[in-house]
């Protein structure tokens, strides 16, 4: 009777879970954009300290709750040599976000290159992407209508999926609850093709 | 009065954090223990129980505890298990054939119920050795792409030289101190 009850309330409690996958080259400000979200949808969290945030060679997860669904979001490493290790995320993710640091200009066509190297995979087909240029705080950055062009130009990479750029500052938090809001309309749009994470595996 | 004691120590959140290292015989566990206890390298043999000590890092107090890798006496190991906040796994960088072993053994600990909560550090131990694996080698010979609801890093380090202990050590106390 207990576990009938009990699995009637896990039943009522659960919520569908989605893999977001948030990619970039190193120092793009991944991590930081990963701690900025899990602050503004979580109660009483405390958010670690943007000084105190080091490179990532690993895994970073984070998980948020938000509009009846529940978001987790592997961040990994972005250096070069650890871009051979994304791949092995790509088929069971929900959606993808691809972080663009807006102040560095002469790492741009670095970044773009890495991006349509990414996008052209096959278990990538039909995900929703999310790019953020990202470091909108630091004066001198380049803005959405300069980053836009730029990775709008292999289209047909892009294919026929939700595809949105979006300025972002992960520092201060503006924009962050904009591209969330975004990215679980676009989950939910996609639910047939990506059907929620099976839990019982987790 | 020893309870008072430990329950304003409690309050003042200094409760001394539990680490275990782990790993294979022969990847510098006890090396890599006592470079952060007294900074300097010590000559070891090889663990048979285990050697406890207390380590200090930026006023975050650990207890560190350090397992005997041997074949034998792995499965040992999870007598430890319970309220452990952290695990540093040592791998052998330069020991590219029983990295399937050290991939094994784990997998089989991290299913362990009692270290779900368990941050884990992956340190990619004798870095100074030629021809040693690469982060990146070391991540995919471990198949730690399959860990997705773990937050991990790998640390490339060589503990006779001291290098990469420091942001290993920097890493895990911050990740200790936002769990909490």
């Amino acid at each position: 009777m207990y576990t009938l009850l009990y699995g009637l309330y896990k039943y009522m409690v659960q919520k569908d879970e989605f893999c977001v996958l948030i990619l970039g080259l190193d120092n793009a400000g991944k991590t930081t954009y990963l701690e900025a979200a899990k602050t503004k949808f979580t109660k009483n969290y405390k958010e670690m300290h943007p000084s105190k945030i080091t490179t990532t060679v690993g895994l970073n997860i984070g998980k948020i709750d938000v509009a009846g669904i529940r978001l987790n979001f592997w961040d990994l490493g972005g250096q070069v040599e650890l871009q051979s290790l994304w791949d092995k995320y790509y088929a069971e993710s929900h959606a993808l976000i691809y972080i663009v640091d807006t102040s560095d200009r002469e790492r741009i066509p670095d970044s773009k290159e890495t991006f349509d190297k990414m996008i052209s995979s096959e278990s990538l087909t039909g995900v929703p992407l999310l790019v953020l240029a990202n470091k909108q705080d630091i004066p001198d950055c380049m803005g959405v209508r300069d980053v836009k062009p730029i990775f709008n130009k292999n289209a047909h990479l892009i294919g026929r999926r939700d595809c949105m750029v979006m300025p972002v500052s992960a520092l201060n938090g503006d924009g962050i609850n904009e591209g969330i809001m975004w990215l679980v309309d676009c989950i939910k749009r996609n639910i047939d093709i990506r059907p929620p994470r099976d839990q019982d595996n987790t | 009065m020893g309870g008072l004691l430990s329950y304003f120590r409690n309050l003042l959140g200094s409760r001394e954090m539990r680490i275990l290292i782990l790993g294979l015989d022969g990847a510098g566990k006890t090396t890599i223990l006592y470079r952060l206890q007294v900074g300097e390298v010590v000559t070891t043999i090889p663990t048979i129980g285990f050697n406890v000590e207390q380590v200090t890092y930026k006023n975050l107090k650990f207890q560190v505890w350090d397992l005997g890798g041997q074949t034998s006496i792995r499965p040992y190991w999870r007598c430890y298990y319970s309220n452990t906040d952290a695990i540093i796994y040592v791998v052998d960088s330069a020991d590219k054939d029983r990295i399937g072993i050290s991939k094994d053994e784990l997998l089989y600990m991290l299913r362990e119920e009692e270290l779900q909560g368990a941050i884990l550090v992956v340190l990619a131990n004798k870095q100074d050795m030629d021809g040693c694996m690469s982060v990146a080698e070391v991540h995919q010979a471990l198949g730690l792409d399959a860990l997705k609801n773990r937050t991990f890093q790998i640390f490339k380090t060589s503990a006779v030289k001291g290098e990469g202990l420091d942001s290993a050590m920097d890493w895990l106390s911050n990740a200790i101190q936002n769990k909490k």
